[in-house]
């Protein structure tokens, strides 16, 4: 709570700085914020302090302090590594940033909450400004269809989800979860209201994450969009989005999962098939990262599905590192992305990158190769904590993943190809422009990946 | 679900009835129609369908937070609809259509 009221200040007084027109007024302001909100978290989760004792809407415990922290940190890098495009217009310089931050407030709460009011509204705080942030460039027609498609889309979803929760209130009398899940314990039949209500939810929620059959916006959407904000959907959303999956699929309708288990594993085996084959034929960048993106959502439902045979900390962990080492080599790519800064996105771009800077090269080469899951990257020990969980429940289904696990080495190779070649024909761009926030950003990522994976053995 | 809702005559399946005809319609809206502006309606329709299932379900259980939840949906709806509005100015700004059928630009 103490994370939620000094992001949300931070996110204000980001709007009201602006007015200074000196964006670096701003940039330290809302640094300084996210990194209080970091610190505030901490505090109340290590000693147990609430705000409020007699609300009880949100609740921070371990798993909602876990998603928050990374949620908080994610913002934070994508603000540094986007500083410079997201401030290019001073008059604007704060209102990309402070919605952004608005952005995370709605995350947290998305982690955090224990009925369906703050679920609710959790989701609009987070979904909102990020169809505005869409939009940012405001003369580029991409991007504002881009923006369109993802409110059309969002809305759409935001509506089936509000005609289910509507379904399982009516069949259990209750928006809080608690009462919900003893509600469907306690009655020996369940009406069939209360199961159309949960899938109207998981459909919803598969829109949210952009999961196969849900998934045709979001190459458009994350194409269309600046980088930095493709960024933010690939992380902070769908983290904060499979935070409340977790909440509300497998602690409070685990009773009835034999109706949604079937059907998340089936679009997880489709996401997986989907995104794997599609990315492969991809000329741009960002639209090979969305399609990789739909892959390892599919990945990630796969742990979602898997919470019956072990014990509750563990798939939340397992989701909760697979979707950290995601993340971290998104952002990495992302800043790549700011770098470049080609508006064509051409794959050919970045051709040569490793022999223009072999640093930002090697970078890249690391999340790239944490995406495609090869050892000691983050990115391994994150599939393999899903498939060693899942292989005593549907060892076909995990057959079929490290399948397409080989199909994504062979696009993800061809990438790192690329960085790697030296270029045919005299390049674009002469020399690539590396601002230092981008280098932190760079280096506390790289770092991250390469030793996420030690930190493993700690626990 | 049987039974007839307080202080009225018509019993709660009419109103499921009638709130998922509404919703449906505005899914149909969504899917069929080519105008941005409609679409956005049709978005609305279904939220307002929403709303009288929730009332209609508050009234049934005898509890009021099915109505309070119906507040908060006006309000997100309002705010929804604003920001899909200032959208759809910025794009018709610059592509001087709202036709969904010609925004296709990224597909290729």
């Amino acid at each position: 709570m103490i994370a939620l009221i000094t992001l949300f200040v931070t996110g204000l007084i980001t709007l009201f700085v602006a007015f200074t027109r000196k964006p670096l007024l701003v940039g330290i302001i809302a640094t300084i914020g996210l990194i209080g909100g970091l610190f505030g978290l901490m505090y109340e989760s290590r000693y147990g302090i609430r705000l409020f004792p007699d609300y009880h809407g949100l609740n921070f415990d371990t798993t909602a302090v876990m998603f928050s922290f990374i949620c908080i940190i994610f913002t934070t890098l994508l603000v540094w590594t986007g500083f410079k495009p997201l401030t290019e217009n001073e008059n604007h310089a704060g209102d990309h940033i402070a919605l952004m931050i608005f952005s995370l407030c709605g995350a947290l709460i998305m982690t955090s909450f224990t009925d369906f009011f703050m679920f609710f509204l959790g989701l609009e705080i987070l979904s909102i400004p990020v169809y505005v942030l869409a939009g940012m460039k405001k003369s580029d027609a991409l991007s504002s269809e881009a923006s369109l498609k993802y409110f059309l889309t969002g809305s759409f979803a935001t509506g089936i989800l509000l005609f289910g929760i509507a379904w399982i209130y009516g069949s259990t009398g209750s928006f809080d979860l608690l009462e919900i899940k003893n509600a469907i314990l306690n009655s020996t039949h369940n009406s069939s209201l209360l199961y159309v209500g949960v899938l109207l939810v998981l459909a919803s929620f598969l829109f949210k994450i952009g999961a196969v059959p849900y998934h045709f916006w979001s190459p458009d959407v994350y194409a269309g969009s600046p980088a930095t904000i493709m960024g933010f959907m690939a992380s902070v959303v769908k983290i904060a989005a499979f935070a409340a999956i977790l909440r509300l699929f497998t602690d409070t309708f685990d009773s009835i999962s034999g109706v949604w288990g079937p059907l998340v594993l089936g679009v997880s085996v489709l996401s997986m098939f989907v995104g794997n084959l599609s990315a492969i034929k991809q000329t741009r960048v960002r639209r090979l990262l969305a399609y990789s993106s739909i892959a390892h959502v599919g990945y990630a439902l796969l742990a979602v599905v898997t919470f019956d045979s072990v014990e509750t900390t563990t798939y939340h962990y397992n989701v909760y590192y697979y979707l950290l080492a995601y993340g971290l080599a998104t952002i990495i790519l992302i800043t790549a992305e700011n770098i470049i800064n080609d508006e064509s996105d051409d794959i050919e771009n970045w051709v040569g990158i490793a022999r223009k800077n072999p640093i930002l090269g090697l970078f890249i080469i690391m999340a790239i190769l944490s995406l495609a899951g090869v050892p000691p990257m983050m990115g391994f020990f994150g599939k393999y904590l899903i498939f060693s969980q899942a292989i005593y429940d549907y060892p076909y289904i995990v057959a079929i993943a490290l399948l397409n696990s080989g199909i994504g080495i062979y696009y993800y190779l061809k990438l790192i190809v690329k960085v790697l070649r030296k270029p045919y024909e005299a390049p674009k761009f002469d020399k690539l422009i590396i601002c230092s926030l981008q280098w932190i950003v760079l280096i506390i990522s790289g770092v991250l990946l390469l030793i996420g994976g030690f930190l493993l053995l700690l626990f | 679900m049987e039974g007839t809702l307080l202080n009225s005559g018509v019993s709660l399946q009419f109103y499921i009835i009638l709130a998922t005809i509404i919703f449906c319609i505005g899914v149909l809206g969504v899917m069929i129609r080519r105008n941005a502006i409609i679409i956005l309606m049709c978005v609305e329709l279904m939220l307002n369908a929403v709303n009288l299932l929730m009332v209609a379900f508050s009234n049934y259980h005898g509890k009021g937070d099915g109505q309070i939840f119906v507040f908060f949906i006006m309000v997100v709806a309002a705010a929804e609809a604003t920001v899909g509005l200032s959208i759809l100015v910025l794009l018709y700004r610059n592509r001087k259509t709202v036709d969904i059928g010609l925004f296709n630009k990224l597909k290729d």
